[in-house]
């Protein structure tokens, strides 16, 4: 009930901020935009290659941009976190009797409320090219991306208490970023690839999310590869968040 | 003594690559309630961590920590709840008014919307912030936002504030209305436990101190009894440079009878006396019978620094980097 009040509480300042900072949101807009304008006339060619159904390649492409942006959204958070550990914000939260949980936590909500949003656009924008919704599964991945963000935020948000300084964090996100989207088949399918390739993905929680997105965005949403991507992405949220609630709990020294 | 703060042999290391420091080795203090109790120490003494091993933000190594009843491992949310903390950083967010920070800090401490949003009126007006309430906090002066961190640290009515470096960076028109505020709230019945490396501000503000260095406490008491302690006042001998005048005076005066201590800081010899006024035409009498010239004498009543002093050997002003109001290190 605490935590509830508490992460409330804390979501509360954090969406007040973000929308006191239109610079922020206009950017946030503009990044998925553009990927569908300069990138959907690339693939116009694409339908009939081996690895792509049919059903037009929108509806690879824009799944993929939503993982993108779900896994961008939560492995940013901890920029704001090393920033907020710097000005003695987060001491100061850590001194009141707030749920830990909620200190974490609340912020990544009202990241989630933003992807959403920015979700929603994407889809709208989407549909202008051609995209086909099939709404039972867009809202069953909705779910999948919040798990991913959550996820991803939680990790984020941990490695920067833990990191303490912009240049350490920093390194540790990109360099564990760049193969986790290589890795994933976030743009084009990673069926293309190799056989090793294709192993190597199977490692890779964010390619669990990235081919059940593909299938709910057909409407396929009771399929092997949606279940996969819940049994993958559950667990690891679980463990990450309770991860990430203890470091808060510990020394932030 | 009625204790809020009683702590055992508090120690605290921190590990890194590059070897550990002992940051706290041991120490043992008592707060009495309703008091200032003060923390002077030079830049890295280990006042910062005490602090937040006492506000349960860092986990203690070894000893014991009790505040206001509750144990501070055991009990850390207990803690939480009947403290106030004000860090050297502040912490109050930017991006907001001040007024939605004292709300939020304050619900975030368990209080209903309406009581919380009186008490930060009531704060604001106390501590002279009510004309800048709606505005941004990234527009307010460093005296202004300092007040407002205070007014952040006692939003709940703790019965502990804890204020590490309450005033560095203020000028002294600020510095001196912050002490005002601080006296206001221990006369209201606040506990305060502040720490510090300006003398002055250890001397006016606290009721009792600790002096810390090197992660120990050196010595503690009343600012009175501890100048007391050095007894006498202090003669500070400027003198010309002709072969050895330091050490021929320094030899001269410290077999005097009425120097009870004396150091030699090469260009000029600092000695303690029961009575100034007797001791100086003595003084003078003597090295000008030696020859030796004196470029300034100088008679003061002993400070906190003479006590440093006595105690480690070094100035307070020089050790660490003194007393500017630089030094956020750490
Ligand atoms: N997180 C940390 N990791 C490693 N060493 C630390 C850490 N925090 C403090 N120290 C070291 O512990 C010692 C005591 O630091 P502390 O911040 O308590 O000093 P301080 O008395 O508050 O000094 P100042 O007046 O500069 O604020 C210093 O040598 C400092 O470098
Ligand atoms: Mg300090």
């Amino acid at each position: 009930m605490k935590t509830v009040r508490d992460t409330g509480l804390l979501f509360h300042r954090y969406i007040v901020q973000m929308l006191r900072n239109p610079v922020w949101l206009v950017v946030g807009f503009s990044t998925p935009i553009l990927y569908l304008v300069l990138f959907t006339p690339l693939l116009k060619s694409l339908p009939g290659v081996r690895g792509f159904p049919t059903g037009g390649v929108l509806q690879i492409f824009l799944p993929g941009i939503l993982a993108l942006l779900a896994f961008a959204s939560g492995s940013s958070a901890g920029f704001g976190t090393i920033f907020e550990l710097q000005s003695g914000l987060i001491e100061r939260l850590r001194v009141t009797p707030a749920s830990r949980f909620a200190i974490l936590f609340g912020p990544l909500l009202s990241g989630l409320v933003t992807m959403t949003v920015f979700d929603a656009v994407v889809v709208a924008v989407g549909v202008g090219f051609g995209f086909h919704v099939h709404w039972a599964g867009l809202a069953v991945l909705t779910v999948l991306l919040w798990l991913l963000a959550t996820l991803m935020g939680a990790f984020s948000t941990a490695t920067a208490l833990v990191t303490k300084e912009i240049s350490a964090f920093a390194a540790v996100i990109n360099g564990i970023n760049l193969p986790i989207l290589l890795l994933a088949g976030v743009l084009l399918p990673i069926s293309l690839g190799p056989l090793w390739l294709r192993v190597l993905a199977h490692l890779n929680p964010l390619y669990y999310l990235v081919v059940a997105a593909r299938s709910l965005a057909v409407g396929h949403i009771a399929t092997a590869v949606v279940w996969q991507a819940f049994a993958v992405l559950v667990p690891l949220c679980v463990v990450v968040l309770a991860w990430a609630t203890r470091v808060f709990r510990r020394a932030v020294a | 003594m009625d204790s809020i703060i009683t702590t055992h042999e508090l120690k605290k290391s921190f590990r890194s690559p590059r070897g550990s420091v002992d940051a706290v080795r041991g120490v043992s203090f008592d707060v009495a309630r309703g008091e200032i109790f003060g923390f002077l120490g030079p830049n890295g003494a280990g006042k910062t961590t005490t602090l937040r091993m006492l506000t349960t933000l860092l986990p203690i190594d070894g000893g014991t920590a009790v505040v206001a009843g509750c144990d501070v491992a055991h009990r850390p949310k207990a803690v939480r709840a009947r403290i106030g903390y004000v860090s050297q950083l502040g912490g109050a967010d930017a991006m907001a008014t001040g007024a939605e920070n004292l709300v939020l800090q304050g619900r975030l401490y368990g209080g209903d919307l309406a009581t919380v949003k009186a008490r930060a009126e009531a704060l604001m007006e106390i501590l002279d912030l009510a004309e800048f309430a709606h505005r941004k906090v990234k527009t307010y002066s460093g005296g202004q936002r300092r007040r407002l961190d205070v007014a952040l640290g006692i939003i709940h009515e703790p019965e502990v504030l804890f204020l590490d470096e309450p005033s560095t960076g203020l000028d002294p028109q600020n510095r001196a209305n912050l002490w005002d505020h601080v006296r206001a709230l221990r006369d209201r019945g606040t506990t305060i436990f502040l720490t510090t490396h300006y003398l002055e501000e250890a001397d006016a503000l606290c009721d009792r101190l600790v002096i810390m260095d090197h992660g120990e406490i050196v010595v503690e008491g009343t600012p009175r009894d501890l100048k007391r302690q050095v007894a006498g006042e202090s003669v500070v001998l400027s003198l010309r440079d002709a072969d050895g005048a330091g050490e021929r005076a320094s030899a001269l005066l410290g077999a005097q009878p009425y120097v009870r201590e004396l150091s030699d800081e090469g260009d000029q010899v600092r000695l303690y006396v029961e009575d100034g006024g007797e001791a100086l035409p003595q003084i003078l009498r003597l090295l000008d019978a030696e020859h030796i010239g004196v470029r300034s004498m100088h008679l003061s009543e002993p400070t906190l620094d003479d006590v440093f002093l006595r105690q480690t050997g070094r100035s307070l002003r020089d050790a660490g980097s003194g007393t500017g109001d630089e030094g956020r290190a750490a």
